[in-house]
């Protein structure tokens, strides 16, 4: 048996990338799975179940159902649900059970959309994948389908692409995010993910470049980067030091004349001297931000393990992508960090004589930790690693 | 591109049409991809000699690991023609249909059609449209048409009728259409009546009429087809007739 957990959970799953994606922009999710799955993807993964309403719905796929291949049932359904709710689009994804019986969500999607007229995407996820290509391919669908050419806004325009709370702070992130865009000069065009409209998104080509803070936006600026000339930019401006850079690489991208995107770790991280100290564990284009924030603000040379998808791009030669328990516990038994900084739950995989600097992950450990979420964006983080 | 998915009953001669078929459209100079999609994963043997391909399923099921190469998992046979099984789980384990649709998620993952660039491909699809994973093969991107094969034998006829059902089922699925009929002849009693007959009433074409032939029995126990063996026999005359036509047809959409 390869990949097993045997300590630690999993990451939350691609179903839950998808409804934590699209939680904000008014359309309406339908997870293909049986009655009561829906509490995983909306309350278990979903800090804001109670407080903010969303249309997410579970089609309570049952035996019968799953045997017959009985697909009008489900169509039916939701464009009944359709027509009550009027929806901005409808998004339909799913999990294990229709995986193993061939469902076509694409095809469905079609089916849907002719006969509702309102926009529907098939996203192909079926549980076993990460919250990251869940995400990743909800933010591509929106962008496909809302985002057109139009005119340039004033200055430099920023949309952020890719923060949900899986990754981030439910509360304070998108404001701190926006206080340093206008700290620096940017104007604030958009958030494809937590804190967006649809009708923001809609003007998402009137910016001049996008920030990327999590790879589950990556595909979307590529596509923008493809079909409309937005340079992007990856990395959370985490810390001072690093916020300073991040801002200088925004500068340059919105300056490019070529449509060529900009990574600050591509373009800094050969004069680096990556110790083995401090060993960081989350999700890339995070965890690689404190990383160069440690750097630059502390003087401390990290590493960062990588246990999501991701590309290796974004992460330096000394960086590692390491997927099982079995391995990041071999890595840590072998490197022997002084500090480990990560989600508490990784307390239990790492080596006597290592300390653990706690930084919780939603998408690993849920609300477990959820009130000890940091927010280190724009703040001196000396204060919270001194 | 020409993309056909052969379908029938179990028994009916779907491997060695498909086979013939694409061994015909090599001899045309195209490039062309056959891929099984039956557990038995017998679709490509006698494009290859006799020697059976390592079916998808088995390369997983041994190596508890996706492939990471098409050459790993394919044979190039007769004519260059690229040969896939996608085999299945052990016999009363698992689920064949989902070996399928994991087979085709794993080629585009691997980039065969971008690697490769076939003219044709087919696809040999086990007996009925028994599930979604049967399906797989005429969903949008994988065939745009259908090939039946049928005898004048009833139960022939009865699955030709349910398959073209089925597929009629996914019309607005932007699915594959129907095409029409191979006659792989048994020597039934009035034999081309009742096919012309059943073809008449769900308004199909009759593509090819494949004569009753020792010849592929003959050439089947040398791991070869007809148009390997005997290209001149009136069979793969046939087979040639029917690759030309469908090349016409591709030309004309084109």
């Amino acid at each position: 048996m390869k990949n097993v957990s045997k300590i630690i959970p999993c990451y939350a799953a691609d179903t839950s990338g998808v409804c934590s994606a699209l939680y904000e922009f008014g359309g309406m999710t339908v997870v293909h799975d049986a009655s009561g799955c829906n509490s995983t993807y909306s309350t278990h993964d979903e800090p804001r179940w109670y407080d903010m309403r969303s249309n997410i719905y579970i089609s309570a796929l049952t035996e019968t159902d799953a045997i017959m291949g009985n697909d009008e049932k489900l169509i039916e359904d939701i464009v009944s649900a359709a027509k009550d709710q009027k929806p901005e689009f409808i998004a339909l994804c799913g999990s294990p059970m229709p995986m193993m019986t061939g469902f076509d969500y694409e095809a469905v999607a079609r089916d849907i959309q002719g006969r509702t007229g309102i926009p529907t995407f098939g996203l192909e996820t079926n549980g076993t994948h990460s919250y990251i290509d869940g995400a990743s391919m909800a933010f591509l669908a929106v962008t496909k389908e809302f985002v057109r050419q139009c005119p340039k806004a004033e200055g430099i325009g920023v949309n952020i692409i890719g923060a949900t709370p899986l990754d981030f702070p439910w509360h304070g992130t998108m404001d701190s995010m926006k206080q340093w865009l206008s700290d620096n000069g940017f104007s604030f065009i958009c958030s494809l993910g937590m804190g967006g409209t649809l009708d923001e998104i809609r003007r998402a080509a009137s910016a001049k470049v996008n920030l990327v803070v999590s790879f589950a936006g990556m595909a979307a600026a590529e596509y923008m980067l493809e079909n409309f000339g937005i340079n992007y930019v990856c990395g959370v401006p985490f810390g001072k030091g690093f916020g300073d850079v991040l801002a200088d690489y925004i500068r340059e991208a919105a300056a490019a004349t070529d449509a060529d995107c900009v990574s600050p770790y591509g373009m800094s991280i050969d004069d680096v001297e990556c110790g083995t100290d401090t060993v960081i564990i989350g999700e890339s284009i995070s965890a690689r931000s404190l990383a160069k924030a440690l750097e630059l603000d502390m003087g401390i040379g990290a590493r960062v393990v990588c246990p999501l998808p991701t590309d290796d791009m974004l992460l330096s030669e000394n960086d590692s992508e390491l997927y099982a328990e079995e391995d990041i516990k071999a890595y840590l038994e072998r490197e022997k960090p002084r500090t480990v900084i990560a989600d508490p739950l990784y307390r239990y995989v790492i080596p006597d004589g290592t300390r653990l600097t706690a930084l919780p992950h939603f998408a690993f450990s849920g609300r477990c930790f959820q009130r000890d979420m940091k927010d280190l964006i724009n703040i001196d983080i000396k204060e919270f690693f001194k | 591109m020409i993309k056909l998915a052969i379908y029938g009953k179990g028994g009916i001669g779907k491997s060695t049409c498909t086979a013939n078929l694409a061994a015909a459209f090599a001899s045309l100079g195209k490039r062309v991809i056959q891929i099984g999609c039956d557990p038995k994963a017998d679709s490509t043997i006698n494009l290859l000699g006799g020697t059976p391909v390592t079916p998808v399923m088995d390369y997983m099921r041994d190596r508890d690991e996706e492939p990471t190469s098409i050459e790993e998992i394919s044979q190039v046979g007769y004519g260059g023609i690229l040969c896939i099984e996608t085999g299945g789980p052990t016999p009363g384990l698992g689920c064949a249909g989902r070996g399928i649709i994991t087979t085709f998620s794993l080629l585009e993952e691997l980039e065969l059609f971008e690697k490769f660039k076939p003219d044709v491909v087919l696809y040999d699809v086990l007996g009925d449209v028994v599930c979604g994973g049967f399906a797989a093969p005429i969903r949008e991107g994988y065939a745009d048409k259908v090939l039946i094969v049928t005898s004048g034998e009833k139960m022939a006829l009865y699955a030709a009728n349910n398959i073209n059902k089925a597929v009629k089922n996914f019309e607005d699925r932007s699915y594959a259409k129907v095409r029409g009929i191979i006659m792989n002849r048994r020597a039934v009693e009035n034999e081309e009546e009742k096919v012309r007959a059943f073809a008449e009433s769900a308004g199909l074409d009759i593509a090819a009429d494949i004569p009753r032939s020792a010849d592929i029995i003959k050439y089947e126990d040398m791991g070869k087809t007809v148009i390997e063996g005997d290209p001149e026999c009136e069979t793969a005359q046939r087979f040639m007739e029917l690759a030309k036509k469908l090349i016409a047809e591709d030309e004309a959409n084109d």
